[in-house]
């Protein structure tokens, strides 16, 4: 039988290769899926996975193919593994229908914008992660009306896009250029770098720039979610020693967006 | 074979019009509030209850857009604005948003619940999973392929709604927030800058990188989505104008009767997969319905996407007495002009214009007014709202 751990003010670090002998406390490892994760440049199958208390990544939009491969693989999961983090809705269902005691985190990020959305799939799940378009003074109310902890993004480069298409082998293909699962593209109107991973499976935009949310503490945090992507182990070390870090922006934290033009142009004038 | 639903976007009541004539079962439109179009005209309620009146007298279906994801901000106004929806009668909101579904189910609201594209259900346990929360319908993402299609229908038994025309996002639906971060205008509250269609610099080449998807077009898939259970044929475009509405729901009005008759050839399938890249002023294809897109489905330099001025004239009025046609002008033609006639009640057909007359029926050379009267001789009975276009393709060419 898996068993649940307790979410308490802990931290949860989207691993790569390079991060699998960080030795740090209070902090789990959410392994991305070979076949099931899209963005990551590592990813694991189920029987590499070791470590104790490791949370496996599902981001991928899943379809009947790979809904399937779900199934078989979470009918092989090892004890040391208590938790899944997903996108797709899907995995609830599967998730129930094998009757596995294991923690379900919904982390779809730009799904989770308001207090009364998260305490509804709250009612399906044990956590749900903060969405990383949301002003501090959002953030803050949502932590405060939750009805059980959740994931608040702390630290890393944040997913802005994913699309099912190979964007960059599309590209390259079309102007005979080398075929590269990594790159970083640049627009000049913004002056906005992103970082561009592709696997078999679709493309991730990254917006270049380490999102830093460690201003904000709360009871409710559950975990403190860092994505390891292109971080070191001295990296994470210093995140959680909170010391200071290169290339960070606050995102959204203290700058709204707008969706009608109207208003956005007089909140300019 | 069931009977499908061919359902139009409409960006305002005019729009809507031009969509049940020409041959749409429903149409989707956004209110002020809560849609992913925030700066389309879209309908005050007032004209969402003029609208709902004129669907349900036509015995048709309309759907109101609730699909934006909600921030603290837009909840306030959401109980009282889906018991307007619900008080004014229309036939299902199309949502994404899991708090707009539980609060409709809570308020016992009379329309059904649909679930957005947004919200990318590609799998029956996903579907099974807003099936329990009391959707009735959902609104698959564009990336599904006929196979996925067909497992979630036999499985869930919910109705299923596929895009089959007109713009793609390069985004799953709901994924991207490109827009966000360029512009600060918000993708999923309907503020959305197009992103995905400017390009960027790509470190090894002098070409910019772009990632601009070529249009949907579902047109030779039809008859298979039918077979598989698809009850629901929707056309994206609620920025277009009625030309554009009209001549495409047109064609796939006819192409699903004929399906249905069973007497659609393979030859008309190509003059209306022509007519409708015409339209469009892109290309299109089939994209994820029977494999995963290439190159060959983007658009990169060079893109041809030129506005075409085809849409000459739209019938006010015709005399069957005297053959007299009025059409007020939408674009440039001349004694000469090749054209065609179409309509919901005709059979297209071609016309070369001899004569053009003013109101007055004096002889003039040109029709070069935007919106001028003019009146043309023609043999063929012709209705209002029928409309004339410039003769591109010979639908004889393609039989």
């Amino acid at each position: 039988m898996l068993a649940k751990e307790k979410m308490t003010n802990k931290y949860l670090l989207a691993v790569t290769n390079d991060l699998l002998n960080l030795k740090v406390k209070n902090l789990n490892f959410l392994f991305p899926i070979e076949g099931l994760s899209i963005g990551f440049k590592d990813v694991f199958k189920l029987s590499e996975i070791k470590k104790e208390n490791a949370y496996i990544y599902i981001n991928r939009i899943l379809d009947k193919e790979s809904i399937l491969s779900l199934k078989e693989e979470l009918k092989q999961l090892n004890e040391n593994i208590i938790g899944i983090c997903f996108n797709d809705l899907g995995v609830i269902t599967v998730v129930k229908e094998l009757n596995l005691p294991l923690q379900l985190i919904y982390m779809n990020n730009h799904n989770t914008t308001n207090k009364a959305s998260i305490n509804d799939y709250l009612e399906y799940v044990d956590s749900v992660l903060i969405s990383t378009d949301l002003t501090e003074e959002e953030i803050r109310i949502i932590l405060e009306e939750a009805e059980k902890p959740l994931v608040l993004p702390c630290f890393g480069l944040v997913e802005v896009m994913c699309s099912r298409r190979p964007l960059l082998t599309n590209f390259q293909t079309e102007f005979d250029l080398e075929l590269k699962k990594e790159q970083v593209l640049y627009e000049g109107i913004s002056n906005t770098a992103f970082r561009v991973v592709e696997n078999e499976y679709g493309t991730a935009f990254y917006k270049d720039q380490y999102i830093d949310y460690r201003q904000i503490k709360h009871e409710k945090i559950g975990f403190y979610y860092i994505n390891g992507l292109n971080l070191t182990q001295e990296d994470i070390e210093k995140i959680i020693n909170n010391e200071k870090m290169e290339k960070t922006e606050s995102g959204f934290l203290n700058k709204k967006t707008y969706y009608r033009l109207k208003e956005m142009n007089e909140c300019q004038k | 074979m069931p009977k499908v639903e061919l359902l139009a976007p409409a960006g305002d009541i005019e729009k809507l019009k031009f969509a049940y004539l020409y041959g749409a079962d429903a149409v989707y439109c956004s209110g002020k509030k809560f849609g992913l179009r925030a700066n389309a005209n879209n309908l005050t309620l007032e004209e969402i209850k003029e609208a709902t009146k004129i669907a349900h007298d036509l015995n048709k279906r309309i759907y109101i857009t609730v699909n934006i994801i909600f921030h603290e901000e837009e909840l306030e106004g959401l109980e009282a604005y889906l018991l307007n929806l619900s008080e004014i009668g229309i036939d299902a909101i199309i949502a994404s948003d899991i708090h707009v579904i539980k609060i409709a189910k809570s308020l016992n609201c009379s329309f059904e619940v649909h679930i957005s594209t947004q919200a990318s259900v590609l799998n029956t346990e996903a579907a099974l999973f807003y099936k329990k929360l009391g959707v009735t319908r959902i609104v698959l993402a564009r990336e599904a392929s006929l196979s996925d299609i067909e497992d979630i229908k036999k499985k869930t038994g919910l109705e299923l709604e596929c895009f089959i025309h007109g713009a793609m996002c390069t985004s799953f639906s709901g994924r991207c927030v490109l827009s966000n971060y360029c512009t600060n205008r918000d993708s999923n509250r309907g503020g959305c800058a197009q992103i995905c269609r400017w390009t960027f610099d790509y470190p090894e080449s002098t070409v910019p990188f772009s990632m601009t998807p070529k249009d949907l077009n579902l047109v030779e898939y039809i008859e298979k989505m039918i077979n598989v259970g698809v009850n629901s044929f929707k056309v994206e475009g609620r920025m277009r104008g009625i030309y554009y509405i009209a001549t495409v729901i047109l064609v796939y009005r006819r192409l699903i009767d004929q399906i249905q008759e069973k007497t659609l050839t393979q030859q008309e399938v190509k003059y209306y997969l022509s007519i409708l890249n015409r339209c469009a002023n892109r290309e299109s294809t089939p994209q994820f319905i029977n494999k995963l897109p290439t190159n060959e489905e983007q658009y990169f330099l060079g893109r041809d996407e030129v506005s075409n001025q085809d849409f000459l004239g739209m019938v006010l009025d015709y005399d069957e007495e005297t053959n007299i046609v009025t059409l007020e002008q939408r674009n440039y033609f001349e004694k000469g002009t090749e054209v065609e006639f179409f309509g919901p009640k005709i059979e297209t057909f071609s016309y070369k214009v001899n004569k053009i007359y003013n109101e007055k029926m004096e002889e003039i050379e040109v029709a070069n007014h935007p919106q001028m009267i003019v009146k043309l001789e023609i043999k063929q009975k012709v209705n209002k709202y029928d409309m004339m276009r410039l003769k591109v393709f010979d639908k004889q060419n393609f039989l």
